[in-house]
């Protein structure tokens, strides 16, 4: 299993994205995939998610107003894309030694807090039911204020070493806000470490580095596969 | 028996337990005039509700069996299977959802779209059938059927529109909006039997139009003429938005949504009304047979009652005066005195008495003509049988029947009990494919295996009750069983050739995981180092060994062996060395092979209040659980975890303390996986335990 996994860690494309390191955002960091509706947020954040579940790294995945059963999905696709591209020859072994490295925590988006959150995830960790070390959080609104909950947020995520990557809803035709920042990043900037925009350009989505990261001249063009929505190299 | 195809309704009532669904059949049989009183489930007049018809589910309030009946609405004639709605006895559900063309999907409009709710949802979408929701209990505290709807929308993906909104709510419900209509409907008399029609109250007007142009817009992408009208503001009659709605219902696109209280006799009669207009008739729905002779190729059924007849038996019960068979007709006619072929056994049977039932009452009739229900007398058959005219070889499609997960040894109390038992297993193992029963020929105990806990305790309640059949039960075991991980090699020669008859046999190949099979066999023996005539003794020899694993004595699975070469002796060489030969050969390999034990992981599906979110993931934590995720919905928390099956005894126990009685849970068969070491290395110990106190 060791060897089917680091197998796949060698030929996930998402090590165009973290490099030599195994993730790209350290303890407590915070980072954002920022992108228009259905362009492929989602997908990228769940292959983010696969790469750490695949280097054993506990991943909690709080999605907003997404049933479990459609969040898993998600992984599913994914990561059979991840396994067909990479020849793995058991993937389903293999996919049910990363599922113990998941938990997918669903809200309605109207009920949703940051403490309530919080609340849930000391619940898991005191329990030692599940202790996560990357959360991602898929579908809070920055449309509305969000910097005390994300200031909170940020704070415990130190405090218990987690990195946390938020996919950022961005809308068409909008000037962007203060420093040239999407206008739900502006307000924020501060708190994110690293932030990504995925922006469609004709038939392409391209992956575009805003903060925090740096592709080597070798993957400097990086897009998002349009049928399998994995990262790949532009031309590849 | 009218005979018009397109005013019969097959219709199933499917729900989450306790969603009252027997409560609104007992109401629909009432407004039919079938019956002529209303009793409650769990009753203060102790009558119970009508179609419960065994004891036991009257007095756990829950409906077990499916009772088949029927009534009239409008000159509609309309069948219902009443559903069992605990997981358990989903093969019930299942059954029923193969012979039914439309469904009601009975929700609680607290509870909402609840596990059970999607796992019946998941059986409709199976068996393609169309449904139309009731949003019951909408006088219940804390009722709200409009989120009901968006769990409908976003749970299920079902396209839910609602047809009504409600006057009113919990203890203020006092009737419906009907938005076809534009009308209020309001239920007197003393039980709702009188429907009176008023104007829409002021204060619901705003809402009532916002959902009718709602509904509109639905409908209307299945009407390109109820589409123009709208467009051009025409007048929109209520049979246009009828036919559109029933297009989308048919086609699954579209799943109406009507709302009231059985409870408080409110909106039954307009569900009925429902039924007619939007659920299909036997005519609409396509049935396949499959042709024996044409390598089960598909054949189309026609619901014509001249053509020959293909009908299926789908429940059995056990009466005073012998078996009772309910059947659905496909096609042709089912009549008295005819002679039909059994497919499965070949055997021709002569048809006795046909009936039509009413709950565990019956009326006799002529014959059962294609698109009906009915029952026959006298005629010896399992469940999922298919009968035919002379001459036809078609088949049903079989129905899927899941494996029993659970086991558990029962001993007769006396030999009174000991004869009473058998013709009791012998009833219930006919009646319902997922409940088996065996003699284990080592120990003699009797094993009876099925689905779950609950399923095993409601056949030992009733073999005593109705057979009278006193048992002891040991405790619950679970189905483990064996598998290979890896391809080994073998190579093993059986020879006795000391005095007497020598036996002479080598077989060389090899074993090697299989995928979605239990066993496959595979020669590639070229040149006759094992003669041909030998080769049926040596799968013979390897399927011997898969009953019992040579590592834990569990069943063996998932293994194929493939054989390449071997040698035989011109006169020591028989079948039986071959076998013997075969089975040293698995014994050689299945060690190299790597074999490991497996175990039933069972889908655990827990609501609670959010309150006792913690504590209850901590209970699946502690039993090996594998939390797959928490759905946050308000008040209620949904938690979907992966559990070993072994390790959910007495689960409902500890929940029930743990959440002061506020939680429940639903389990159903997920997968086989491999146990982790720790418990492989105790069972290993308890095995040779057990070995010892048998030597």
């Amino acid at each position: 299993m060791v060897m089917l996994k680091n197998e796949l860690i060698m030929r996930n494309p998402m090590q165009y994205l973290s490099g030599q390191s195994t993730d790209i955002l350290a303890d407590g960091q915070f980072g954002g995939v920022l992108a228009r509706a259905g362009v492929g947020k989602t997908a990228l954040m769940v292959q983010i998610a696969l790469n750490s579940m695949l280097h054993e790294r506990n991943v909690m995945h709080v999605s907003l107003n997404q049933p479990v059963n459609k969040t898993n999905l998600w992984y599913r696709e994914v990561f059979g894309h991840v396994a067909r591209q990479a020849s793995v020859a058991q993937p389903e072994a293999l996919w049910e030694s990363l599922l113990p490295h998941r938990f997918i925590m669903t809200f309605r988006a109207e009920g949703f807090s940051v403490p309530k959150m919080e609340e849930r995830l000391t619940d898991l960790v005191e329990q030692r039911i599940f202790v996560p070390q990357l959360l991602i959080v898929d579908g809070l609104s920055f449309d509305e204020p969000v910097r005390d909950s994300l200031s909170e947020l940020k704070h415990y995520a130190r405090l218990h070493a987690i990195r946390v990557w938020f996919t950022i809803r961005t809308h068409r035709h909008e000037d962007p806000g203060p420093g040239g920042w999407a206008r739900q990043l502006a307000d924020v900037e501060d708190l994110f470490e690293v932030a990504i925009q995925l922006v469609p350009v004709g038939e392409e989505i391209h992956v575009k580095p805003l903060k925090g990261l740096t592709l080597t001249a070798a993957h400097a063009h990086l897009v998002l596969d349009p049928t399998t929505m994995l990262v790949k190299e532009r031309g590849v | 028996m009218k005979k018009d195809i397109r005013h019969v309704r097959n219709i199933g009532i499917s729900a989450h337990i306790d969603s009252g669904k027997t409560t609104l059949t007992e109401r629909i049989l009432f407004y039919t005039q079938r019956i002529h009183a209303m009793h409650d489930v769990k009753g203060k007049d102790g009558v119970g509700a009508f179609m419960d018809s065994m004891e036991l589910e009257r007095e756990r309030g829950i409906t077990i069996a499916s009772a088949a009946t029927f009534c009239e609405w409008d000159g509609h004639e309309i069948n219902i299977i009443d559903t069992p709605g605990h997981v358990d006895f989903t093969i019930e559900v299942e059954r029923s959802l193969r012979v039914l063309d439309g469904a009601i999907l009975v929700l609680c409009s607290v509870g909402g779209v609840q596990s059970q709710s999607i796992t019946v949802d998941q059986q409709m979408r199976r068996y393609k059938v169309p449904c139309i929701a009731f949003i019951n209990k909408c006088d219940r505290s804390g009722a709200n059927p409009f989120r009901v709807i968006d769990q409908l929308k976003a749970k299920l993906g079902h396209n839910a529109v609602a047809l009504q909104i409600p006057i009113g709510l919990e203890a203020d419900f006092t009737g419906v909006v009907d938005l076809l209509r534009m009308k209020a409907v309001y239920f007197d008399g003393d039980k709702g039997e009188i429907l009176r029609l008023e104007e829409i109250p002021d204060p619901l007007i705003e809402l009532a139009q916002a959902k009718r142009e709602e509904m509109l817009d639905a409908a209307s992408m299945f009407s390109d003429e109820l589409m123009e009208a709208i467009l051009e503001e025409k007048e929109i009659s209520s049979d246009l938005i009828l036919g559109a709605l029933r297009r989308g219902a048919l086609a699954r696109q579209i799943t109406p949504v009507l709302m009231g209280s059985a409870y408080k006799n409110k909106g039954v009669q307009v569900l009925l009304n429902a039924v007619n207009d939007l659920l299909p008739c036997p005519d609409d729905v396509e049935n396949n047979a499959l042709d024996m002779d044409q390598d089960e190729a598909p054949v189309r059924l026609v619901t014509d009652p001249e053509a020959p007849l293909v009908a299926l038996a789908f429940k059995l019960e056990d009466r005073t005066y012998g078996q009772l068979t309910y059947i659905r007709v496909y096609q042709g006619a089912l009549s008295k005195g005819d002679t039909i072929i059994n497919v499965r056994t070949g055997k021709k049977i002569k048809v006795g008495r046909v009936v039509r039932m009413h709950s565990n009452q019956m009326e006799e009739i002529e014959a059962i003509p294609a698109g009906y229900i009915g029952a026959l007398f006298g005629i010896d058959c399992a469940s999922g049988d298919t009968f035919v005219t002379p001459g036809l070889s078609l088949t049903m499609t079989s129905m899927y029947v899941p494996n029993p997960v659970i086991s558990l040894m029962i001993h007769p109390k006396d030999h009174k009990s000991e004869i009473n038992l058998s013709k009791a297993l012998n009833r219930f193992t006919k009646e319902d494919p997922t409940f088996k029963t065996h003699v284990n020929p080592e120990t003699g105990e009797t094993i009876i295996s099925g689905m779950g806990e609950l399923h095993l305790d409601v056949y030992i309640e009733r073999m005593q009750r109705e057979y009278a059949a006193e048992v002891t039960a040991g405790a619950p075991r679970v189905a483990y069983r064996e598998t290979i991980t890896q391809r080994a090699e073998f190579d093993y020669i059986h020879k006795k050739q000391t005095g007497g008859s020598g036996q002479y046999g080598r077989i060389g190949g090899w074993l090697e995981p299989l995928l979605d099979k239990d066993f496959e066999f595979d020669n590639q023996v070229v040149g006759g180092s094992i003669p041909t005539q030998f080769i049926p003794a040596c799968e013979k020899g390897f399927r011997n060994c898969l009953a019992k694993g040579p590592k834990m004595e569990f069943p063996v699975t998932g293994v194929k062996v493939v054989i390449n070469d071997g040698a035989s002796h011109s006169v020591d060489s028989s079948d039986m060395a071959f076998q013997a030969a075969a089975r040293g050969a698995f014994q050689q390999g299945y060690f190299k092979a790597k074999p490991v034990v497996q175990e039933p992981i069972m889908k655990v599906v827990v609501e609670t209040p959010t309150a006792f979110q913690g504590p209850v993931m901590g209970s699946l934590n502690q039993r090996r659980g594998m939390i797959v995720g928490a759905q946050d919905e308000g008040s209620l928390c949904v938690i979907e975890s992966q559990v070993p099956l072994a390790e959910m005894f007495g689960y409902s126990t500890v929940l029930r303390s743990l959440t002061q009685g506020q939680a429940q849970f639903t389990m159903e068969f997920l997968a086989y996986k491999t146990v982790p070491q720790s418990i492989a290395d105790e069972l290993e110990k308890k095995a040779a335990e057990q070995k010892k106190k048998v030597a």
